[in-house]
């Protein structure tokens, strides 16, 4: 009896901190602390802390205080899972995992199958939410095929680019996602006419093959639209422009940042998406303002768009817990698909119930002239890309 | 015309590339039968040591900054310093140990290095303009070719030739090239053992540091990652050429980039994200026809 007596107190201790806390409200960060992907993990995540910040100094979420929670997914996908249920375990009413669908994933399964509403810190895959992992996963960023969509309507519509050539690095989803994007939306814009497309590998320590066949086109096309990320951009982007081919470049958000800058010197006619400006030239005064609070916290400037997701994450969820009138899933999921349009920072968001994650979004443009970046224009595609597009 | 002499640079680029790391793997194989799979971590960090420590998102440019006629010893330098720290610290203790614990310990010493950078640098990859005057085309017989292409082949062949002098005529190229053929006999003959040896990772760490540096140039990026394809590249050439031959390591290193580029050349669209599976089916081919490699080394021989 006394036994029995220790087991079930035993057992009750090891759950107790999973019972909903009625003084507080638990936001879980399952994210990278450390390997390589804390340097795409923290800055989203000090974003997201800047919102629980002015959320908790504002009276809190529902009357309490937000409260946070972290377990280090140690950029390892077992330790990602176990991160998850540490964090779970924890008390999280909401999980924040990984920004990349691979490495955030685990973490994310583990809140779907403890049914708790989980959000990747800026995965751009449409397998971070409800196709990859469930219907109570979101993704805080845009989807990447609206990046290749919004930079080959935008370059049609605004630079007259009538001759595209299509460059693939093989290396990571999101770069095939930047392309599939374009894909569908080249043949939509009117005389828009693909003359080349070619491969390359991310670690190619040299794309000359490449390049070559670029030059062997008869005319220099328009745009080259670039699918590919750090580090093998900037690479790609040096020995495009060694090469002296002077055809404009169209990214992902992928390569914004000026930190990198210093490797092609003087660069021109390179055009990028990004959700929010870290020039401080944004359109809206409040990103500006949101930049200054960001390096009062952290000692530094955003070092690209990536920082935003993460603000703009709290920011609907909490909006909806607010709606809801508690944290419990399926009311806050009901909630966050009624947002439709929903105005943010860095841009309006929806959500439905057959995709948490943006398949159209406004971005702004930023055009990086004599190795200077800076905003000329903002864009959003004249139609969301359909799901089944996406899926394909 | 043009497009053709563009490949053909273009091949003679990528392989001088492979060439020159496969020199550095060879030339240790060819000492102490020791594959050093550190060689990538050393090019790797010869990159980084342009840059001072610092986990920011910018890199904080330091020797970088030096006027090129002092930054290219000075790497060279380094990358043979560190090298030989290698052999010193490391390899020495591993003298008798069998091939395999040697290479389980280069290994064990390749992971040391690019964890120290990644505590240093953190992972972020850092971009670095380096000889930013080497990016400029320049227009040869119809063709545009990067002025950096130019100077890796010239570099290269400089280096090759310079190095066969150096084993042929020098009384330390002959110690080496005896020690490579057989060792005991070599040091009962009088050849001193650590010299050869040390002098042998002086030589291969600064291949790796001409690597870095036409890496650094090219890319203009500083990444802890940087070296583990060419080193992948390099090894499977020192394989194909003949494990411990110089000369081979050389020949196959060319052969390999001219293959990788070739392919891109003419596999369709479809197939091209697969090149390197049709590069790796070369290789294979290559060994199944001369599983001695291409040129044998003399001392690695089975002798009846």
């Amino acid at each position: 009896m006394k036994r029995l007596m220790t087991a079930l107190a035993a057992t009750t201790c090891l759950t107790a901190p999973a019972l909903a806390d009625d003084e507080k409200i638990v936001v879980g960060f399952a994210t990278a602390e450390t390997g390589f992907m804390q340097a795409y993990d923290k800055p989203a995540q000090d974003a997201a802390m800047i919102r629980i910040a002015e959320i908790n100094a504002a009276g809190g979420l529902l009357g309490k205080q937000i409260e946070v929670v972290n377990a280090d997914t140690k950029t390892d996908r077992a330790e990602g899972a176990k991160a998850g249920l540490t964090v779970i375990d924890a008390g999280a009413d909401m999980v924040v995992v990984s920004c990349d669908y691979d490495f955030g994933s685990p973490a994310a399964l583990a809140a779907e199958s403890a049914g708790l509403p989980s959000f990747f810190l800026c995965a751009e895959s449409i397998k971070a939410g409800i196709q990859g992992v469930g219907p109570n996963s979101f993704s805080a960023s845009v989807l990447a095929a609206v990046q290749g969509a919004t930079m080959a309507e935008w370059a049609h519509n605004k630079k007259g680019a009538r001759t595209f050539y299509r460059l693939l690095d093989t290396w990571t989803e999101y770069n095939k996602g930047i392309c599939d994007g374009f894909d569908w939306m080249l043949p939509q814009l009117a005389d828009a006419k693909l003359v080349g497309e070619d491969t390359f590998l991310n670690e190619d320590a040299s794309i000359a093959a490449q390049i070559t066949r670029i030059k062997a086109l008869p005319e220099e096309p328009d745009a080259i639209m670039l699918c590919t990320m750090m580090p093998g951009a900037v690479s790609a982007i040096k020995q495009i422009r060694a090469a002296g081919i002077n055809s404009m470049i169209l990214n992902g958000s992928g390569v914004d940042g000026s930190y990198w800058l210093s490797a092609v010197p003087d660069l021109s006619n390179f055009f990028v998406p990004v959700q929010g400006s870290i020039y401080g030239d944004d359109p809206n005064p409040d990103v500006t303002a949101f930049n200054a609070r960001y390096k009062e916290a952290t000692g530094g400037d955003p070092s690209t768009q990536y920082v935003y997701p993460g603000y703009v994450m709290i920011d609907v969820w909490a909006r909806a817990v607010e709606r809801a009138g508690t944290t419990e899933t399926a009311a806050v999921v009901a909630e966050l698909e009624k947002m439709n349009a929903e105005p943010t920072l860095f841009g309006p968001r929806t959500f439905t119930s057959e995709i948490h994650h943006q398949n159209r979004a406004r971005y702004l443009i930023v055009e990086t002239k004599a190795g200077k970046p800076g905003v000329i224009d903002e864009w959003t595609i004249s139609e969301a890309i359909p799901v089944a597009e996406l899926m394909k | 015309m043009g497009s053709l002499l563009q490949v053909l640079f273009d091949a003679l680029s990528l392989g001088s590339l492979y060439a020159l790391g496969a020199l550095g793997i060879a030339l240790i194989f060819g000492v102490m039968r020791l594959v050093n799979f550190a060689h990538g971590d050393v090019i790797a960090a010869c990159v980084f040591a342009l840059l001072w420590p610092s986990v920011d998102a910018v890199a904080i440019i330091f020797a970088g900054n030096l006027p090129w006629y002092l930054l290219v010893p000075f790497v060279l330098a380094f990358g043979a310093a560190l090298s030989v720290a290698c052999e010193a610290l490391v390899f020495r203790r591993f003298r008798r140990a069998n091939p395999a614990t040697m290479m389980i310990a280069s290994f064990a010493l390749g992971f040391v290095i690019r964890y120290f950078l990644l505590m240093l640098f953190s992972s972020r990859p850092k971009s670095v303009s380096l000889l930013p005057a080497l990016s400029q085309p320049v227009e040869i017989l119809g063709a545009r070719i990067p002025l950096l292409q130019l100077i890796t082949i010239a570099v290269t062949m400089a280096v090759l030739f310079g190095l066969t002098a150096f084993l042929r005529r020098t009384r330390f190229g002959l110690e080496m090239r005896a020690a490579a053929e057989n060792f005991t006999m070599a040091r009962m003959l009088g050849v001193r053992a650590n010299r050869v040896i040390m002098g042998a990772f002086a030589l291969s760490g600064a291949l790796a540091a001409a690597i870095a540096l036409i890496l650094g140039s090219q890319t203009g990026t500083a990444n802890i990652m940087m070296g583990a394809s060419v080193m992948l590249m390099a090894f499977i050439a020192t394989v194909i050429g003949g494990m411990g031959s110089l000369a081979g390591a050389v020949l196959a290193g060319f052969l390999l980039g001219a293959v990788a580029t070739v392919m891109q050349v003419i596999l369709p669209p479809e197939a091209r994200a697969f090149r390197d599976a049709f590069v790796y089916g070369a290789v294979i081919l290559v060994l199944i026809f001369r599983p001695q490699g291409l040129l044998s080394a003399r001392g690695t021989r089975e002798r009846v």
